[in-house]
Parts: structure tokens; C-alpha cells; sequence
């Protein structure tokens, strides 16, 4: 295989074939289970393959790229597999569906069972049952008729899932001409700080105006700032990394340290701000990748590892629970202000679902009470009013002003002191469920009676009494325990546990292709992608999507590797971890290797702004390497000339 | 073209790409197809990246190897390569996690196996399979008692024929678990992975997975309309084969709908019955004073000591245990007819209380206690343990724990401590005072003894297909016979308290044996609307007063019946129980139904043809035709 165009078409045919294949595997699948995935949305997707495949000969012919075509046609057979496992997710009522989940996850269900009787059953039993006498056979699939897919071609041509990559293609084929421009480059360096300031500012907006980590609906807009830090980072560096050498301790001239050290807060704020902590990681690793990278010596390289190493246990201890911070001493001091005033509720959590996701937590858990509490009221209604009955008329006054609520239309001037009513009601109910898990723990944490009552006696009602006393104890402790951990599992565990599940499901070679029960796993799609790689692929499927990492990795490091000046190094090595720490960070979090955070799998998991900037990350990186290669052919011509 | 046609296109069909057989090869098989395809890519794309490696200037190809390393590795690039081998290293580390997913924690991590059960996963792939259909003990496809049966909206579900008669044995798929949930095998391997799906699973299982169980519906059936005809809220009515333990019916009233269970409300609803308890078995799992019954019991063992015929001293006037004791006397006062040295058989037959007492006594606590051992009754040493022995699966002759654990009894227990005094033993040898914890299941075991033509104690079983097992000897054979011909009396002779079983029997020339019970027991009142009715009493905690509540009790009266039939090789031993009979007796209110049930038994040949009646049984062959 060599760096030719032409047999790199040849693996991105191959990778349409085998693409196909499995599609046609998914629509089997579905058959099996009693619908039919849409066949525009395969072909569809195939035509997205080959717009890729399609884009060599294009560059080649029109861009003269002379780059390392191993990076594009590993990017690819990622984008490739992630289409496939969105393929078989997308046409999945029971996943998409919000409404009527329930009823095709029964329709499934009926299908599979009724194979299993037309297999199974005998003429008389099926004649018992009210369906036709005849003898078990094997199923026809040609002769059912399973539900067909709604998708239509309209549906298709304005689908998101279609314009999205079809504009992160565009993208990355103008950055690839754009990048390979000296000029720009060059204006890039002498700029990066302008750049960063730049992107600044809207950023800061969008965090600003953003709910829960998300803004414009469900999307992540700042997802592509990653790239304006890094260049400014990079510029920022490549100009002051020789200075940076004369160091004192290890430790370089604060002159030179200061503007890098700015810089490379910089993201941070708005990450902050937006408590996305998966890109913060990522942001970490990259920006210490490079500096890593940049500097020579090796004291300013072992103190530099020394405090970063420093501030992530500190800021880890902070996250643990009490009772493991004071085991520590020193870093402790540091670590418990850290967590009363910086560390946001969720990070405990995080660790929690890290380190012990299988065991719920205690019940009086700062940052699990609240999910508890609001868990117990709302699905054990009946459980709530038998132990406090001032509970039921709160509850039968929100279901009358809900229904009234409901029979209003949309935007009724009358509907807003309702649902106003509404949520005070849920308050006061919140307050009592509180109370009384709070009663329920009080009573089984202690000892089950007073030691004083152990009198002796013979009183007989007495003696009742206390065994009735006893048995409340036990029982209440057994209900808070259920009750504790149905919690859990359906709630702040819920996504884990199930990802957890599907990964163990899959084994070594996975279920097989619409075989697996992936659409259990919440937003498998994205962020949990490869949890549903794990289940339908196992851990071959999972090794492959590793390996075609490292491959993607080496290929930039190769970049890096050639590259001539120390600007060009550090884009391609940044842009390079990027998309590797932000793989291995999303990949890490589902096999519970490091906390969960919200970070899509690059070129895998299906995203607006992340699948945008991941291509445009990967343009960049054939631009520089590109470069290289004239380069070289420059030096080439200059020596032989 | 001829040769076109001579194609057999079938074979080319996707069913049979991988083998065909199972629909999920297909998809199982291209899975592979497509990993190995990225194998493939994966591989070219290894070598395309080696081979392309190039070298900086033209003239570094004559130089050798060496030099040209170095003269690449400047400081930044060695770092380079540095971090690539860590982000290598680092790949592979989250990687071996998913490795002790996938393959480690389903057989190391406890607590992961533990969770297994929150995994919807195995829920869903069993749910599509189907569970095998339960038959009664005919096996015959229209006496299923639990099957499928397509609703009008496309849905298969699970029905059964006595959704309210047999819901306590069959148990709900909400709450703890019955015959439904335990009976059936489980699938090896519900979850195969896809190499597994081609090459492990050869066809689709051709398994016989539907299950036959002893229970008799139309008996069953019956019995659960027994109760509520004679006038009884609560009861519990238990039909065993004593030659083979089958369970031929089990009721308890009052009982619940399998239908009017479907979430968690409804089963919170039904566990919030107090009152009522619809969910519990009272006859695996409810504690009567057995009474009188209790004396065939204290008859096994005498006969156990070879007592049967001693002659008992105190029998002229009422017997009194100890010096300034409490006198134990029968109804009438003494005991005429036992008088002076009257044969147990009569004792038995009029149910005198002062001279079972007094046997008793003359047996021993010893002796009462290794009989109940061998009876399945369990001996405890104080009035505390009498309560919490939990349950008792091992009497169950199953196939699977799971089944005797679901189905399994609590134990029966008799207090037989040395701290006891002659008084309160021999109260217990009249099915009185510490002898008060028996479950109706326990008391037909019991009848079920002398019944047994060898004297055994056949374990009882449910599933039709399992060897009967022997829990134990008690008696020889000719001890049993013995027993037989005094249970006999109660009703076949005059002057006995079953006489009402006779009279009901006559013309069928069935001969039988029972014995009646009457037994008062403390039970909690309730309110109307079913809340338990309390008064505030005190007591002291840690020096102080605190109030508390504590239930009313006040005596109810229950009528029990234990009962086997036909007396010359019997089929059929029967225990009744019914609450709170008022003024009346086990002979007048249980033992009517016990008749009934050995009516109806016979109408179905469960007594075997010799007492079947001439005319064919016209409700089997009415549903065949349906």
C-alpha cells in the first residue's frame, strides 16, 4: 500500500462494501423483530461514504494533495462504523420514539413471540389460542409484514443527519485548500492571540445563554472554539518556546511563562462556566501535551509533571467522599475548601458512578438526597401516603389542577397560576418525602432500640410491643434499602448501569448486528456509542475502533513528526491529541476506566458541532500534512538541483 | 438459460447464507462478515502507514541506518514519539476495562451477578421466547391452567384458567415469586453472542419446556367455591394422594385475581389488605390451633411407643397433671366411656380431651418430640422459637429448589422444652396451647400417614412427572391399618363426630376416616375500613412512660376437618380448616366440605375406578367438544 491515491480508494470502497453489508445485516435484523429500517436512510448513508470516497480523486486532481491519505481513510472507517451503529439506532422505534416507545417495544416483543409459536407450537395449541392450525414451520420473513418505515425521500434530503456531514465534508475540503496555504499559516502564528481573543467572545455568550451544558436546542456550539485555542496556544508557544529553556529550577522566566499561562486559561473560563468537565480534561491533556512537547529540558519537564500531577490528585481527593479525605494527610487541607467552594454537586457524583457505581450511595449524600427524594415522590406515591398521610390531599390536588391544566390549550393566559399551583404542590410533597426519608434513615442508622428498654419483664404486651418495635426497624430499614437503590438504578445510575449491561452483554464478539438490545442504553447514539459497539461488535468490535484510533494517532504524530517548523509540530501534535484524549476520554468513561463525562466519540458518535469539528480537525491535519510533503519535495528538488 | 433454471434459487435466499435453520444467523453471520472486513481495512491501513514512511533528503538513503536516526531525532520529536507510545499505552489501559466488562465481571465481580436481575436485557430475549404451558395433572391441552392466548390487539398473553383459585400457588410476576415464575427451566443462554448464534445453537429448540402439575383442575376448581358456599370468609382447604404426595388441590379464601394484578399499585393495594391478606396462603403459610385433630398426631405416637393400649389411671373423674393443677376435663365432664380402661379407639372416636391429655403425658415430651421430627413438625425448646422457624422447602419433592422455595410451607412447630409443665404438655397432646402453630398443609400431611399403606410420610410434590419420595417411615404397616380402622369411627360409626361424612357418602360405598376439630384462637379485630383496631397502652422506656398501641384480640373459633378416603386403600387424605364458625363445631362446618370434596373426587376417578360412578363424567367431554 503505498501513499497513492488510488489504493487508498480501493480500502474506501472496501469500507462502502463492508458498510453495506452491515446495513443490510441491520435491515435483517429488523425484520427478525418485525420492522423494516429504511432503506433511503441505507442508501443514504452509503451515499455519504462515497461523497468520502469520491473526495481523493478531487483532491488529488484539483488541490494537487500530496498528503498522508492514512489519516483520511482511518477518519473514515470511524465515521463508516459510527454510521452503521446509528443506522441500526435510527431505526429503532424504541429508541427514537418519545410517545410510543412502549408500544414498539411491544410489537417486538408480539413478532418475536409469534415466530417462536409458528416455530414451536403445535396445530392444536396454535388452534387453543385462536390463530390458524398448522403445524410448527419455520418462519418466512418474505411472506410477514412488518412495519415499514416512515422515512420518506423529503425526510432524507432534509435531515439533519444528512446535511450535518455533507457540511462537515464542505468544511473540511475548504480548510484543507485554506490551511495549505503558507500565507495563512504564517498569518495564523503571528496572530494566535487575536484568534483566541476572537473566539472569546461569542463563546462566552453561548455559555452564558446556555441550560445544562446545551444551547440552541440540544447542540454544543462552542464545540468548535477547540480549534481557534489550540492555534492560538500553539502560535503562542512556538514563539516563546526557546525562550522558555532558560529556566531557573526548572522553572522558565515569568516574562515568558505569563502570556502562555493566560493563554492557556483561556478555554478554561468558558468551559468553566458551561461545567463541561470532559473538555476541560481534554483541554488539559492537549495543553499539557504541548507544552510537554515544546520545552527541552528535562527539569523543567519533571517539575512541570510534578505539579500538574499535584493539582489532579488534589483536585481528585477534593471529589472523593469525606471519609476518604482525611485518610490523607496534607493534600486534604487543600482538598476539602476545594470542594465546598469550587468543585461543582455533579463531580461527586461523577466519582461515585467512577469508582462505585454498582453500590448506590447513602441516603443522606449531599448530592444524592435530592434525586432520591424527588425519585421517591414521584414513583412511590402509594408508599409516600401510607407513611405520611398529610401526603394524599397535596397529591389529589396536583392531579386535579394537572388535569385541569391539560384540558387548556397551549399558551392560555389561565394555564400559568395552575402550573404555578403545581409546583408549589410538588414542593410541599417534596418537603414531606424529604422528611421522611430523612425519619427512615434516622431510625435505621442507630441501634434498633434505646439500650435503656432492655429491662427484663414479663409483661407480655410489653414484650409485643418491643418485637413490633423490632420488626418496624427491620422493615423500614429493608424498605429504605430498596428503596435506595431502585432509586439509584433508575435514576442518576441509570445510564451507566444500563451501558455497563450492554458492554457485559456484548462478550467477545458481540450479539451480532440487530441482535443486541442497544436502544436500552440511553443516548447511544453519541455519547454512549460505544457501549453499543461493545454490545452489537463485543470486544473485537471495541479493539478495532481502538486500533483504528492508534492508527489515526500515529498518523498524526507522522505529521508532527515531519513537520519543519515548531508551529506547524505543535498544531498537528495538538489537533492530533485532541482527538485522541477526547476518544479516550469518551471511550474511558463508558468501560469505567475514568469518570463519565458528556463527550462524543470523534467521527463515531453522531453530533452536529463535534462531527463538524472533528472533520475540520482532521482537514487541518492533512493540510500540515500536506505542507510536509512540499516541503520535502522542495528539499528534494533543492539538493538534487 | 436451462441451466439458469436448473439453479435452486432457494438456496440463495438470506435464511440460508449461514445455515440456515435460525433466522438470527443471518444477521449473526454478516456481523462477523462486517468485523472481519474491518479487519481487513484495518490491516491495509497498518500497512499503508509503515510503508509510507519517508525519508527526509535524498542523499540520508546512502548513509547508514544509524546515522539516519539520529539525525532525525531532534529533542521535540524524541518527545513525540514518547507521547504516541504513552497514548498507546494509555489506549490499551481504558481498553482492558472493557475487557473485565465483557469477560471478567460476569464471573468475578459478585456484586455485577448480583445486579444481573436489573438488566433488562435477559428480560426481554426470555419475555420472546415464550414460557412452556402448564397443564394440569390429566396433561390434556384443554385443561391447561396457564397458557397463551392472542389478545385482539396483536399481543400474546399469558392467561390462565384459574386466575383466582390457583393465583397463590401460581404467584404474580410482580411480588415474590410462584409455581409461574420457578416451574419452568431456565434458558441456558438467553444472550448468545453472534459466533455462538452460528456455530453453538444447531436448530430451534425443539424442547418440551411445558410442564404437567398434580394439582386436579376441576378439583381445584371446586374447592375454591367450597369454602364461600358453606358460609366462611377464611379458610384453607388441602387434598394430598398419600400413596404419592401428589397435591391434588390447595385453596385458601380468601383468595385474589391474577388478572387484577398488573403494576406495582395493585400489588401494594393487595399487600396493604391486612385484613383480609388475599396474598397469603393460609394453608402453606398460616398458624390455626389444630384442636382435635391434633390427637391423630398424639395417636401416631402412642402407637410410635407402643402405647396404643395402655391403660390410663385418672380417667374416672377429670385428669389433673400435678398436685393443685388445673384440671383438664372433657365437655361432658370425665370421660364415661374411656372409663376404666377404655381402648384409644374410643377416645379418638368421641374426641376426649382428658384422655389425650393424659397420653400425652404418659408418652413423654421426648417421645412427642421425635415423632414430630419424623412428621415434619419441628420440636423447639421455648414458646419464643415456636414462631420464627421460617419456612421449610425440604418437605417439597421437587425437581429444582427454586420450586420448593416458592411454594414451600412455613414450619409447623410444637413446643416441647423441659422448662414445660405437665399441664401445658399435655394440652398438646389435645391440639391445644403450645401445639398451637400448625399450617392446614401440615395437619393433611399428618393425615396422610396412616393413610399411606406402608406407614410413610410420602414427600408431597407438584410436579407430575417427579418419583414419589418418602420424607420418612412413622408407622409399620399394620400400625397404619390400625390408625386407619380408629380414624374409621369418627365417621362410619355411630356416636362419632364426623357422622355428617356417612351420611353424605351413603350409596357410594366409599368407607372413610376423619376426625374433627374445634379450636379457639386469639385473633387481632379490625375496623370497618379494614385498619387494625388498637388501644393505647403504656409502658416504660428508660424510666419513662410512653404510650403505645397494641391490637384487640378477642377468640375466634375454627373448624377444622382432617379426613381420608376410601379407608381400604385411600387416595385422598383431606384437611379443612374454616375461621370463625361461631357456636358450632368442626363436625358441622368443616367436615361438610371435606364430603364434597371426596364426592367430587370420586366424580373425577381420583379415587380410583372401583368408586368411579357408572355414568361417564359429563363435564370432560362437554369442554372437549369446545
Amino acid at each position: 500500500m503505498k501513499n497513492r491515491a488510488s489504493s487508498h480508494l480501493l480500502l474506501l470502497l472496501l469500507i462502502i462494501i463492508f458498510a453495506a453489508i452491515a446495513h443490510y445485516a441491520i435491515y435483517y435484523g429488523g425484520l427478525i423483530r418485525g420492522y423494516e429500517t429504511s432503506t433511503l436512510t441505507a442508501v443514504r448513508n452509503l451515499g455519504l461514504l462515497a461523497v468520502l470516497a469520491v473526495l481523493p480523486l478531487f483532491l488529488t486532481r484539483f488541490g494537487k494533495f500530496q498528503g498522508n491519505w492514512t489519516l483520511y481513510t482511518t477518519a473514515v472507517l470511524m465515521f463508516s462504523i459510527g454510521l452503521t451503529v446509528q443506522y441500526r439506532l435510527f431505526s429503532d422505534d424504541e429508541y427514537i420514539s418519545k410517545e410510543h416507545k412502549l408500544e414498539a417495544r411491544q410489537q417486538k416483543i408480539a413478532t418475536q413471540q409469534m415466530h417462536y409459536i409458528q416455530e414451536n407450537y403445535p396445530a392444536d395449541k396454535k388452534q387453543m389460542m385462536g390463530l390458524p392450525a398448522t403445524p410448527p414451520s419455520p418462519v418466512d420473513l418474505s411472506k410477514e409484514k412488518p412495519r415499514p418505515s416512515k422515512v420518506g425521500l423529503t425526510d432524507i434530503l432534509t435531515s439533519e443527519f444528512t446535511l450535518i456531514p455533507l457540511f462537515a465534508i464542505f468544511c473540511m475540503t475548504a480548510t484543507i485548500f485554506l490551511m495549505k496555504r503558507e500565507d495563512v499559516l504564517r498569518f495564523l502564528q503571528r496572530n494566535g492571540f487575536f484568534v483566541v481573543l476572537l473566539t472569546l467572545g461569542p463563546l462566552v455568550l453561548a455559555a452564558v445563554t446556555s441550560h445544562q451544558g446545551k444551547s440552541i436546542g440540544n447542540m454544543t456550539p462552542w464545540e468548535p472554539s477547540k480549534i481557534p485555542f489550540l492555534v492560538g496556544f500553539a502560535a503562542v508557544l512556538s514563539g516563546l518556546y526557546k525562550n522558555l529553556s532558560q529556566t531557573y529550577w526548572g522553572i522558565p522566566r515569568a516574562k515568558d511563562i505569563l502570556p502562555m499561562v493566560f493563554m492557556a486559561a483561556m478555554p478554561f473560563i468558558p468551559f468553566f462556566l458551561l461545567k463541561d468537565f470532559g473538555q476541560m480534561m481534554v483541554f488539559s491533556g492537549v495543553y499539557i501535551t504541548l507544552y510537554l512537547v515544546a520545552v527541552r529540558r528535562l527539569p523543567q519537564r519533571v517539575v512541570f509533571v510534578g505539579s500538574v500531577a499535584t493539582i489532579a490528585v488534589t483536585l481528585m481527593l477534593a471529589a472523593m467522599p469525606a471519609s476518604v479525605q482525611i485518610k490523607v494527610p496534607l493534600l486534604s487541607l487543600v482538598a476539602q475548601p476545594i470542594k465546598t467552594y469550587l468543585l461543582p454537586r455533579r463531580i461527586p457524583q461523577r466519582f461515585h458512578l467512577w469508582f462505585d457505581a454498582l453500590n448506590p450511595p447513602p441516603p443522606d449524600a449531599v448530592w444524592w438526597k435530592g434525586d432520591l427524594v424527588d425519585f421517591y415522590w414521584k414513583q412511590y406515591k402509594a408508599d409516600l401516603i401510607e407513611r405520611k398521610p398529610e401526603a394524599k390531599p397535596l397529591y389529589d390536588e396536583m392531579a386535579k389542577v394537572q388535569t385541569e391544566s391539560a384540558k387548556l390549550p397551549k399558551g392560555d393566559v389561565q394555564k400559568k397560576p395552575l402550573d404555578k399551583r403545581v409546583s408549589e404542590l410538588s414542593t410541599e410533597i417534596k418537603k414531606i418525602a424529604d422528611q421522611d426519608i430523612s425519619d427512615m434513615y434516622a431510625l435505621t442508622k442507630g441501634d434498633s432500640l434505646p439500650a435503656g428498654d432492655e429491662t427484663p419483664t414479663q409483661d407480655e404486651d410489653v414484650i409485643n410491643a418491643r418485637q413490633e418495635d423490632d420488626k418496624t426497624v427491620r422493615e423500614t430499614k429493608e424498605k429504605l434499602k430498596d428503596l435506595n437503590e431502585e432509586a439509584w438504578f433508575g435514576d442518576d445510575a441509570l445510564q451507566a448501569s444500563r451501558a455497563t449491561f450492554g458492554v457485559s452483554s456484548g462478550g467477545k464478539t458481540g450479539r451480532g448486528l440487530g441482535l443486541g438490545y442497544v436502544e436500552l442504553i440511553p443516548v447511544a447514539d453519541s455519547d454512549y456509542v460505544y457501549a453499543a459497539i461493545g454490545e452489537e461488535f463485543g470486544l473485537f468490535g471495541g479493539l478495532l475502533v481502538i486500533l483504528a484510533l492508534i492508527i489515526l494517532v500515529s498518523a498524526g504524530i507522522r505529521t508532527a513528526l515531519d513537520a519543519r517548523n515548531m508551529f506547524s509540530k505543535l498544531c498537528a501534535v495538538g489537533l492530533t491529541a485532541f482527538i485522541g484524549f477526547q476518544a479516550l476520554v469518551n471511550i474511558g468513561g463508558i468501560t469505567r476506566a475514568l469518570p463519565m463525562t458528556g463527550i462524543t466519540l470523534p467521527f463515531v458518535s453522531h453530533g452536529g458541532f463535534s462531527l463538524l469539528t472533528s472533520f475540520v480537525m482532521l482537514g487541518m491535519l492533512m493540510a500540515l500534512s500536506h505542507r510536509n510533503a512540499i516541503d520535502h519535495r522542495n528539499d528534494q528538488a533543492t539538493v538534487t538541483g | 438459460m436451462l441451466i439458469l433454471l436448473l439453479i435452486d434459487w432457494q438456496k440463495f435466499r438470506p435464511e440460508n447464507w449461514f445455515g440456515g435453520q435460525i433466522l438470527e444467523r443471518t444477521p449473526a453471520g454478516l456481523s462477523l462478515v462486517y468485523l472481519f472486513g474491518i479487519v481487513v481495512v484495518v490491516a491495509l491501513l497498518v500497512l499503508s502507514f509503515v510503508r509510507n514512511r519517508r525519508t527526509k533528503f535524498s542523499f540520508e538513503q546512502s548513509l547508514p541506518k544509524e546515522v539516519r536516526r539520529k539525525l532525525n531525532s531532534t529533542a521535540t520529536n524524541r518527545s513525540l514519539r514518547i507521547w504516541q507510545g504513552v497514548f498507546i499505552l494509555l489506549a490499551f489501559f481504558v481498553y482492558g476495562f472493557h475487557v473485565y466488562w465483557a469477560v471478567l465481571a460476569e464471573r468475578d465481580n459478585q456484586r455485577f451477578q448480583e445486579l444481573s436481575s436489573r438488566d433488562l436485557r435477559y428480560r426481554r430475549s426470555t419475555s420472546s421466547q415464550l414460557r412452556g404451558w402448564m397443564f394440569d395433572r390429566s396433561g390434556k391441552l384443554d385443561k391447561a391452567l396457564a397458557y397463551y392466548k392472542k389478545a385482539p390487539d396483536g399481543t400474546i398473553d399469558r392467561a390462565f384458567s384459574l386466575d383466582r383459585e390457583m393465583s397463590q400457588l401460581l404467584g404474580t410476576e410482580i411480588g415474590s415469586p410462584g409455581l409461574e415464575r420457578t416451574l419452568y427451566k431456565h434458558v441456558a443462554d438467553p444472550m448468545p453472542e453472534a459466533w455462538e448464534v452460528l456455530t453453538k445453537i444447531k436448530k430451534p429448540e425443539d424442547e418440551q419446556k411445558d410442564v404437567r402439575i398434580t394439582i386436579d383442575r376441576d378439583l381445584q376448581a371446586f374447592a375454591g367455591a367450597e369454602i364461600k358456599k358453606g358460609g366462611f370468609k377464611r379458610g384453607a382447604i388441602v387434598v394430598l394422594n398419600p400413596q404419592t404426595g401428589d397435591v391434588l388441590a390447595l385453596y385458601s379464601e380468601p383468595t385474589f385475581s391474577l388478572s387484577e394484578v398488573n403494576n406495582n399499585d395493585d400489588m401494594h393495594r393487595l399487600e396493604m389488605n391486612k385484613m383480609d391478606k388475599p396474598l397469603l396462603s393460609r394453608a402453606l403459610r398460616e398458624f390455626y390451633v389444630p384442636g382435635s385433630t391434633f390427637k391423630t398426631f398424639t395417636t401416631i405416637s402412642a402407637f410410635r411407643a407402643n402405647k396404643q393400649d395402655a391403660i390410663l389411671p385418672d380417667l374416672a373423674s377429670c385428669y389433673v397433671p400435678f398436685p393443685n393443677s388445673r384440671p383438664i376435663c372433657d365437655a361432658g365432664g370425665s370421660c364415661e366411656i374411656c372409663s376404666p380402661s377404655v381402648p384409644i379407639r374410643e377416645a379418638y372416636k368421641v374426641s376426649s380431651n382428658q384422655y389425650f391429655a393424659e397420653l400425652a403425658n404418659l408418652l413423654g415430651r421426648e417421645r412427642m418430640s421425635e415423632t414430630a421430627g419424623r412428621v415434619g413438625i419441628t420440636a423447639v425448646e421455648t414458646p419464643g422459637e415456636a414462631l420464627t422457624q421460617g419456612y421449610f422447602p425440604d418437605i417439597w419433592n421437587v425437581s429444582n429448589k427454586r420450586i420448593a422455595g416458592a411454594i414451600s410451607p412455613i414450619r409447623s412447630t410444637i413446643v416441647t422444652g423441659s422448662k414445660l409443665s405437665l399441664y401445658d404438655t399435655g394440652l398438646e397432646g389435645m391440639g391445644q396451647g403450645l401445639a398451637g402453630q400448625m399450617t392446614p398443609f401440615q395437619m393433611a400431611l399428618i393425615a396422610s400417614i396412616p393413610a399411606n399403606l406402608q406407614g410413610n410420610l410420602m414427600k408431597p410434590k407438584i410436579e407430575f412427572d417427579q418419583p414419589p419420595q418418602i420424607y420418612s417411615n412413622v408407622l409399620t404397616p399394620q400400625q397404619a391399618a390400625a390408625i386407619r380402622e380408629i380414624m374409621a369411627t369418627v365417621t362410619e360409626e355411630s356416636g362419632g363426630t364426623g357422622g355428617v361424612v356417612r351420611s353424605k357418602l351413603a350409596g357410594t360405598g366409599i368407607g372413610t376416616g376423619g376426625k374433627t376439630g374445634t379450636a379457639e384462637k386469639m385473633s387481632p379485630v379490625y375496623n370497618a375500613d379494614g385498619t387494625l383496631k388498637t388501644v393505647t397502652k403504656k409502658r416504660k422506656v428508660n424510666g419513662e412512660w410512653v404510650e403505645y398501641q397494641t391490637p384487640v384480640m378477642i377468640k375466634r373459633t375454627d373448624g377444622w376437618f382432617i379426613c381420608i378416603a376410601p379407608i381400604d386403600n385411600p387416595q385422598i387424605a383431606i384437611a379443612v380448616v374454616v375461621e370463625d364458625i361461631g357456636r358450632r363445631f368442626g363436625g358441622g362446618t368443616a367436615a361438610p366440605i371435606a364430603a364434597n370434596l371426596i364426592l367430587k373426587a370420586r366424580e373425577l376417578g381420583l379415587l380410583g375406578d372401583k368408586y368411579k360412578p357408572a355414568t361417564a363424567t359429563p363435564t370432560v367431554s362437554k369442554k372437549k367438544g369446545r
